[in-house]
């Protein structure tokens, strides 16, 4: 190796670099960062070694550090001289022969590319690599790159680490030269000031002021030291820095030890990874052999020397007095400060200490001046910060942003939102010391103080994703674990104090914390910060406290009603399908109930969990499917079916009459109290099954001339049929429950009366109203809002639709409609403003609706609609929409564009949302929501005025039965504890039914049975049923398909 | 005076010298603020918090042992939320380990019991912990019993500058840690104990004690152990 002392040799060294990394062949760079191991690219870097030995090809190999994207290793960069660096992703051993021979031929590998890269700027230098390729997107045109700015990554998988040549190449020691030469040590503390750069490791210091201290100290001896103990559960940044690039560390560093007048540099990594500390040994050894360490650096009279620590593993030694005191060999645990390291440090002499990432930002602060630094990121916080993006996030990797983009850049255009299309609900900041932002505020900008203010901190750059699956009461014991686990136990308050933080909270995820918890934790949780040590300490409670402020709602669940909404307190749950059912249903009883043929006790069992299991059977939106662990085998289980078949098979025999008595029996003595329901939908229907099991005296008043509210009037024949709802409704009827038809409360019975006549009065009247948009044409004839369209068609009123339909709407009323139309002969276009996949509508409706013929026009909606001289619908004008930010419901949000086009129709439904009666409530005097929804108690559902409760669509806007449902079960529950003065006497209901508690010993090799539909053609002709159901056997079967997750070890 | 300079404690002006810090000029003056871990000459180590104080202008809260003096501070010793905090930190003192005051021989001598009644922390809100701790019995002199160990750390303090024989350590590290002779041997047979007694002497509880006294009969008398640490030259 040469050894650089004046202009001449580091040129040479320049262009020998330059020659490796631009040969006059072909080269191919395979990703070798420790992400790239993991996921194979060792294998792939042997493999391509040993076709192109073998096979005598005249290409490069070299191995180069990571891109970054990690959701798509392993990476492979291929060059072909003259044309631009094309990144492949995904690449496998396989691949590898075939990448070889493209190469050979002068092209791409066909579906590996993942983007290419014309020119890179290193900002030392710029590196022009070529063009062509215009089928592949440029590197800065993929979304997970788009908003990104390298300057921190800037030689991160492009170059070789193990190659000082190849830094050199592409400007790499060139600031350190131009510092050494201008010899103006003050000047660069300036521009480091100038540039307001911040310590990149948490706090956020800035790191000139740091620096002028130091300089301004007065010793014989001076450390500086380059803190990599980077140890945040889910954050790798500073080890994919070292492993990618670390001259660019070992130059910054050299820098510093030059302006602040110090001879010794020490790097402090973390022993776990071994990868880092192999390059960095490299690194540092080939510096020294090219004269950029040691004696007289760069000819220039400088001596530095930096040397290598490992770190045994205490994540507290990232705190830099701990760390000084590991460094010293004794254990690492912090002091207080002051005295401050740049007053007394290592071994008592003044020391710097700077992240590892501070260090990365030097070099191109240097060579590009301030003022091209604080072009970048917000105006307290100049530059970027690179971020490790994880978690429940499609795009994971390291991402290096502006500082100041706000959070939902990250999440949705980075990351491109939840996996699997789940809904993400909160992002975690800053490691373990960090706090849980809620989605609702994702337009908070990512700097040092808006972070802070809102709780929780920058940190090293973890940004882990949370969603709707992860628990945040969960989440914070983790987090708080962690920092258990790590405290030094020095300080009184981080030892004992987060000790008895994480008893409380184990308890909370055992369902054995008490109302009084919460209170408790918040108040340790303020002396924690307030009180302890260290930087550690004060921050440890902030994943705590964030959450708790943030989604006290289910912290409350964990305590009031036992629940972990997430289904990840396991002990608080019966099984995943059990937590996740609004009704709670055993599941995994009725099956073993079915599997042992015991029918009667199957009924009996779903009709204690669920009184309308035939309805919900067919039309329910089956979140215990989303939840099944059995599709981590095959596909999920199709319990909803099995209810079904279990219900029909009582209601379609003899057997009614038997099961009625049956049920009877539980009816617990009568006590006097009487009941009101308004509404007898499925939220009234289940209130009222369960209060007339309890013994009160129960009557359902509703306005429409049957009880079923939108079972009955609502969804249509083809997918409910009437007669299942009728039969379900006189069971419950026979229950004792009296019903009071074509009463509408408001008017003829007030309110009044009810209170003056009933114990309790139970508001149960949905959502009827639609929501209507104000387009010009509303008033023609043939525009019809979708409910009333339904309604009138199950009243069998004389609605027909034209012969053209335009439905505007995506959810099931939409689907509804359009299925409605289809049967009676209309040619249907379901007009939506967003894509396919954002379509509230269940994904089964919408498919079988195409089946049956409908037509979508997706991205557009309703201009205006136009009518002939007869004041009848003619067409409509449609405007197409572009998606643009991301709303609150984590979709793009619909921008009107200024394309017009006109669809010909006679009939328009508009089926754009449902809302409350605001007349009614208005009238009645409740307190209402800004929503225009009801205000309740969560838990107690009382209303505003005493002894009125309400719950279902009224208090939650247009939702679905089942969810309906669970606010009947919890107001039956609620207002028999306020009526008898008990609590929970729900519970004696439950039915006493032995069934087999053994799990099968291996599941069963039958696959999922999935309900069938008559075919499109015959099924659109009629308004009769649809459904073909499971026969007896495969219902058999698919009963036996259940792990029993219900089943724990210690029965 | 060179190096003198005047400072407000609870509203009252006093002057202080460079390099003190604000407990020393507390108690220099008459201020009472409570404390467990520090000791008089040897240096202090901001581990118990009981001392923390507030500092106008300065917005979080500063180890009284500790924080050195500087030129127009103004220090607050009393405030409610101090006094929740050091009554929080003492209840956590109370509920990690076994402190069963009418079985131990420092009862009615112990700067902890004496603590909680100066505070009035007179009921523990937290759990206890209940851990299962051992006696160390093996000394021919003394005894060991972590049941009663505040982890203040003040006899390795002693140990290491006052006697210079750095027999005690802690070991482990959070709620698991435990003060240790030598290499965790037991302490009849760590071989730098030179039987001084320091230690036990400079123990505010009952963790260190000698042996043949019943239930509050050891009393010490970390006044010897302060002033041989004073002549030596104070905290180092």
């Amino acid at each position: 190796m040469i050894r650089i002392q004046d202009f001449s040799t580091f040129n040479a060294v320049r262009e020998a670099g330059l020659a490796k990394l631009l040969p006059p062949k072909p080269r191919i760079g395979v990703g070798m960062g420790t992400c790239g191991a993991g996921n194979g690219a060792e294998g792939i870097y042997h493999a391509f070694n040993e076709i192109i030995t073998n096979q005598g090809r005249d290409m490069k190999l070299a191995s180069v550090g990571c891109f970054g994207f990690c959701a798509e290793e392993p990476l492979v960069n291929v060059r072909i001289p003259g044309r631009p660096l094309v990144i492949l992703r995904r690449v496998q051993v396989a691949d590898v022969q075939r990448i070889i021979d493209d190469v050979a031929q002068g092209q791409p590998t066909e579906g590996l590319a993942l983007c290419k890269v014309e020119s890179w700027d290193h900002l030392t230098a710029s590196v022009q690599y070529g063009e062509g390729f215009p089928n592949i997107p440029n590197w800065f045109d993929v979304p997970f790159f788009k908003p990104q700015k390298k300057i921190v990554l800037r030689n991160c998988g492009l170059i070789s680490p193990d190659d000082i040549e190849e830094y050199i190449a592409i400007g790499g020691y060139s600031a350190l030269y131009k510092v050494l030469i201008d010899s103006n040590p003050e000047a660069v503390i300036e521009q480091i000031k100038a540039a307001k750069l911040r310590g990149r490791g948490g706090a956020g210091f800035l790191t000139g002021l740091k620096w002028e201290f130091l300089r301004k100290a007065v010793s014989d001896k001076k450390y500086i030291i380059c803190n990599a103990d980077e140890g945040d559960p889910g954050a790798y940044m500073n080890r994919n820095e070292i492993e990618s690039d670390p001259h660019a560390l070992l130059e910054g560093m050299i820098i510093g030890g030059y302006v602040m007048g110090a001879s010794e540099g020490i790097i402090y990594v973390r022993a776990e990874y071994p990868l880092a500390v192999h390059r960095l040994t490299r690194a540092i050894e080939q510096a020294r052999e090219s004269g950029l360490l040691g004696d007289n650096i760069l000819g220039r009279g400088f001596n530095f020397n930096i040397q290598m620590v490992e770190g045994a593993g205490a994540f507290v030694c990232g705190e830099e007095t701990a760390l000084i005191a590991s460094l010293e060999g004794q254990a690492g645990r912090p002091r207080p400060r002051p005295p401050f390291p740049a007053a007394k440090g290592l071994y008592q002499h003044p020391t710097n200490i700077n992240n590892v990432e501070t260090w990365y930002n030097v070099a191109p602060i240097v060579a590009k001046g301030p003022a091209w630094f604080t072009e970048t990121g917000s105006t307290k916080s100049a530059g970027t910060k690179v971020f490790s993006l994880v978690g429940k996030v499609t795009n994971t990797g390291l991402v290096e942003m502006p500082l100041g983009t706000p959070l939902k850049t990250f999440i949705y255009d980075v990351g491109e939102g939840g996996t699997n299309g789940k809904h993400i609900k909160s992002v975690q900041t800053g490691g373990p010391s960090g706090g849980c932002i809620p989605q609702d505020m994702f337009d908070t900008p990512v700097d040092y103080e808006t972070l802070q203010q809102i709780g929780s901190i920058m940190g090293s750059g973890g940004m882990v994703v949370l969603d709707e699956d992860n628990c945040m009461v969960d989440v914070a014991r983790y987090f708080i674990e962690f920092t258990h686990s790590e405290s030094c136990g020095k300080c009184i308050p981080f030892r004992v104090g987060l000790d008895q933080c994480l008893r409380i909270l184990n308890a909370f995820t055992r369902g054995r914390a008490k109302e009084s918890d919460l209170d408790k934790l918040d108040e340790i949780g303020r002396m924690i910060r307030e009180t302890s040590l260290c930087g550690l300490g004060q921050s440890a409670p902030n994943p705590l406290l964030t959450t708790m402020r943030h989604f006290r709602h289910e912290f409350e669940d964990h305590i009031r009603v036992n629940r972990c909404r997430a289904g990840v307190c396991e002990e608080l749950a019966l099984s995943p399908c059990e937590n996740s059912c609004p009704l709670h249903m055993n599941i995994p009883r009725f099956l073993d109930l079915y599997k042992a043929g015991r029918m009667d006790d199957a009924f009996e069992a779903v009709i204690m969990d669920n009184p309308l299991p035939s309805s919900t059977g067919r039309v329910c939106q089956h979140p215990c499917e989303d939840r099944c662990r059995r599709a981590m085998i095959d596909e999920p289980l199709n319990m909803r079916e099995v209810h079904r078949v279990i219900a029909d098979a009582v209601y379609k025999s003899d057997r009614f009459e038997t099961m009625v008595e049956r049920i009877k029996t539980h009816k617990l003595p009568a006590t006097e109290r009487k009941v009101a329901v308004v509404g007898a939908g499925p939220t009234g229907l289940t209130a009222a099954f369960y209060l007339a099991l309890l013994g009160h005296e129960v009557t359902v008043f509703d306005s429409n001339p049957e009880p079923g509210g939108m079972l009955r009037y609502a969804l249509p024949e083809y997918r409910l049929p009437r007669d299942v709802v009728r039969k379900e409704i006189e069971l419950i009827r026979r229950m004792g429950v009296e019903f009071v038809c074509n009463t509408e409360i408001g008017s003829e019975t007030t309110l009044n009366d009810l209170d003056a006549a009933y114990n309790a009065v139970f508001m149960a009247i949905g959502t009827w109203k639609e929501s209507w948009v104000y387009l010009p044409g509303t008033e023609l004839s043939g525009v019809y809002p979708a409910l009333l369209f339904l309604e009138a068609i199950a009243k069998d009123e004389p609605v027909r639709p034209g012969k053209k339909v335009i439905v505007i709407g995506g959810g099931n009323a939409a689907i509804d409609s359009a299925r409605t139309s289809l049967r009676m002969g209309a040619d249907v276009t379901v007009v939506y403003r967003r894509e396919r996949k954002d379509m509230p509508a269940i994904k089964e409706e919408t498919d079988a609706a195409e089946a049956e013929g409908a037509k979508f026009l997706f991205l557009a909606t309703p201009h205006r609609i136009v009518g002939g001289e007869d004041g009848k619908v003619k067409g409509i004008e449609v405007v197409n929409t572009r998606l643009g930010e991301f709303d609150a419901s984590g979709r793009r949000r619909p921008i009107s564009t200024d394309e017009i086009r006109r669809l010909d129709c006679d009939t328009v439904i508009l089926a754009v949302g449902e809302a409350v009666d605001l007349d009614f409530v208005r009238a009645s005097g409740f307190t209402i929501k800004e929503n225009g929804t009801l205000q309740v108690d969560r838990y107690t559902l009382e209303t505003s005025r005493s002894k009125f409760y309400a719950g279902g669509d009224l208090v939650t806007g247009a939702s679905n039965v089942s969810n309906a449902m669970f606010f009947g079960k919890r107001a039956a529950r609620r207002i028999d504890d306020r009526l008898m003065g008990t609590n929970n006497r729900l519970i004696r209901l439950l039915p006493q039914v032995e069934y087999s508690q053994e799990a099968p010993e291996t599941p069963t090799e039958c696959h999922r049975h999935s309900v069938e539909e008559l075919p499109a053609q015959e099924r659109v002709e009629t308004f009769a049923e649809s459904l073909i159901g499971l026969t007896p056997e495969q219902t058999l079967e698919e009963a036996c398909r259940c792990l029993r997750c219900d089943v724990k070890e210690h029965h | 005076m060179p190096g003198q300079i005047s400072i407000r404690i609870d509203g009252e002006y006093v002057t202080a010298q460079v390099g003190q810090t604000i407990l020393e000029v507390a108690r220099a003056n008459g201020k009472y603020i409570p404390t467990l871990c520090w000791l008089e000459s040897i240096t202090p180590v901001g581990a118990c918090r009981l001392c923390i104080v507030e500092v106008s202008g300065v917005n979080r809260l500063l180890p009284a042992c500790t924080t050195p003096v500087q030129d127009g501070m103004s220090v607050t010793t009393q405030s409610e939320k101090l006094q929740a905090y050091r009554k929080i930190a003492l209840e956590l003192l109370f509920s990690e380990r076994n402190h069963i005051c009418a079985v131990c021989v420092s009862n009615n001598h112990c700067e902890l019991q004496g603590m909680a009644q100066k505070l009035g922390v007179n009921s523990i809100r937290y759990a206890y912990s209940f851990p299962k701790l051992s006696v160390d019995v093996s000394h021919e002199r003394y005894v060991l019993d972590h049941n009663r160990c505040i982890l203040c750390t003040r006899c390795v303090r002693v140990c290491a500058q006052v006697e210079g024989a750095h027999v005690w350590d802690v070991s482990s590290r959070g709620i698991h840690s435990l003060v240790v002779s030598d290499m965790a041997k037991p302490w009849g047979e760590a071989v730098n104990c030179t039987n001084c007694g320091k230690c036990v002497n400079s123990c505010p509880t009952g963790a260190l004690a000698e042996k043949g006294f019943a239930v509050e009969e050891m009393v010490k008398r970390d006044g010897k152990v302060t002033r041989l640490a004073a002549r030596r030259g104070g905290q180092q």
